[in-house]
């Protein structure tokens, strides 16, 4: 029975911004399946991101609350493991022990350590690249690396923040299928938060799509066409759902931003 | 929520480019050039002896100081004045500035201790060292490690602020406690900054170490270049100076070199 449940009930979200504070998210209901692919689009300042952190732990609700199996977030935990945009690589470690840093928290014989960490990098293909230091490797490199250190722990959850927004196409389809390649082998419960909807058609199974001003969840689409999906052959259907999409967002932007509510 | 700067520093290629002969042989050249005029001032006769002490004779200056035994007393008094100073000043001055930079009631409270302490000269702190040291070691030690704390305190104050937060959420999401933050996000995030700090300190540690033994000592490089005012030895207030300045600068080039082994990452 797989694990990682993600409840999001009736949460609101508040930043500090310039203006004092503005609700980046209000009443936002969403369940995550346990082992299920989620992705969030919608325009920038829709509080897709202030989600993510709230879930990670990063950031205290204002209202209602988020449990990962039954149990309340209260702050940043191993169970919910985060791959953000920058990397987040510590540069002063390999690459080799910015994996071990999360396997840590196992107190395992230090050659068990090595042997998983090693073992995690070979799964993003990069057993040859454990002894470099982080700028001596590419941004694509880099962010499998950072994919490698977040699984190696097998957290129950995955939330990424715009995991592949920094690397060109190309590599940036390369990171999707082995994203897709490092999930079958976890089964962790993913969540994504992308401005790219290509990106979100081709890797999830559920999306949502948000508004901003504040930030809430309009619409939901289902996906059940196999993966590895290529837009160009998956049907009518998700082209379908791609053009709905582009719709709602094209709807965002012409509307200004309602900060009275 | 604060938005702390979430870039990553310096994230840019390798850019270690060894340094050329002609490149390495300039600052010699340079050595060189000071010198001929140093000592074409001094064979033209235009200024005094006494005023302006040609570069032979500072050279003897310093070989009778070192026949006489003098030289070597106060580099070992000045030396070890400096170094415990500076030690004692430079731990102390990290510690508190991950406490102040890190903890938010800490901030508040010694704040503005901080923008207040800094800008008193250190050389105003000797009548003040004296009252309450005498004029034995006790006083060198807390002017300097005075000096060098608040300037190191100051410094890893700031680092502090500019540990990118996306590192310390990627540390805390991977189950790191906030100790093991400290030691392998903290302090290796902040380390540029922190060095920036002891290296600052190393020459403020050098000015107020001569500001204390100026007034009142018995001993040491400033001592000695008291004395020689007293009986206007200028050449051998000249070797002191050029020794000083050696010192200071062999002392510099030895935390630069310390602090590029301890950053590794971060390109030189």
């Amino acid at each position: 029975m797989p694990t990682g449940r993600v409840r999001i009930e009736n949460l609101t979200l508040r930043h500090d911004g310039d203006a004092g504070c503005i609700d980046a998210l209000t009443g936002c209901s969403l369940t995550l399946a346990p082992g299920s692919f989620t992705a969030l689009v919608g325009p920038s300042g829709c509080g897709k991101s202030s989600l993510v952190s709230a879930i990670a732990g990063f950031l205290a609700p204002v209202d209602g609350h988020i449990t990962l199996d039954g149990r309340r977030i209260t702050g940043p935990s191993p169970e919910v493991g985060v791959i953000f945009q920058q990397y987040a690589l510590f540069p002063w470690f390999t690459a080799l022990n910015n994996v071990r840093y999360g396997l840590r928290q196992f107190a395992l014989p230090r050659h068990e350590e090595r042997a998983r960490a090693q073992a995690a990098l070979a799964e993003v293909g990069l057993e040859a690249d454990a002894d470099k230091y982080p700028e001596q490797l590419s941004g694509g490199m880099q962010q499998r690396v950072a994919i490698a250190r977040t699984f190696a722990t097998d957290p129950r959850v995955l939330l990424m923040d715009e995991p592949f927004g920094a690397l060109d196409a190309q590599t940036r389809a390369q990171m999707q299928d082995l994203l897709l390649d490092v999930w079958h082998k976890h089964r962790a419960t993913v969540l994504l938060v992308t401005h790219d909807v290509d990106e979100a058609l081709r890797l999830a199974d559920d999306v949502h799509v948000m508004s901003r001003g504040p930030g809430r969840l309009i619409r939901h689409y289902a996906l059940s066409q196999p993966r590895p999906r290529t837009l160009s052959h998956s049907g009518d259907a998700l082209l379908q759902v791609r053009d709905e999409i582009f719709a709602l967002l094209r709807q965002q932007i012409d509307r200004p931003a309602d900060l009275s509510t | 929520m604060s938005e702390p700067p979430d870039h990553i520093p310096s994230q840019g290629a390798r850019r270690r480019r060894s340094p050329t002969r002609a490149r390495a042989l300039l600052p010699l050249l340079s050595f060189v050039f000071v010198l001929g005029l140093w000592c074409a001032v001094a064979t033209s006769g235009v200024v005094r002896e006494i005023i302006f002490p040609a570069p032979w004779s500072v050279w003897s200056a310093t070989v009778e100081m070192w026949r006489n035994g003098t030289l070597q007393k106060d580099l070992a008094a000045s030396l070890s004045r400096a170094a415990v100073g500076y030690g004692l000043g430079a731990a102390l001055g990290v510690a508190m500035g991950v406490l102040s930079g890190r903890i938010a009631p800490v901030r508040v409270l010694l704040g503005p201790f901080l923008s207040l302490l800094r800008p008193i000269p250190a050389i105003a702190l000797v009548p003040v060292a004296i009252v309450w040291f005498g004029i034995g070691e006790g006083a060198k030690y807390f002017v300097v490690s005075y000096t060098v704390f608040l300037t190191v305190w100051f410094n890893t104050h700031q680092g502090m602020a500019y540990v990118p937060q996306v590192w310390l959420r990627a540390a805390r999401s991977l189950g790191a406690s906030r100790l093991r933050e400290l030691c392998t996000v903290v302090l290796p995030a902040a380390a540029p900054h922190i060095l920036a700090g002891l290296r600052l300190g190393v020459a403020l540690a050098f000015l107020s170490l001569v500001a204390a033994e100026l007034s009142g000592a018995s001993s040491g490089l400033g001592f000695r270049l008291q004395e020689a005012r007293q009986y206007v030895r200028t050449d051998r207030m000249f070797a002191l100076l050029i020794i000083l300045g050696l010192l200071g600068a062999l002392a510099d080039q030895a935390v630069a070199w310390l602090g590029r082994k301890l950053v590794h990452w971060e390109r030189a």
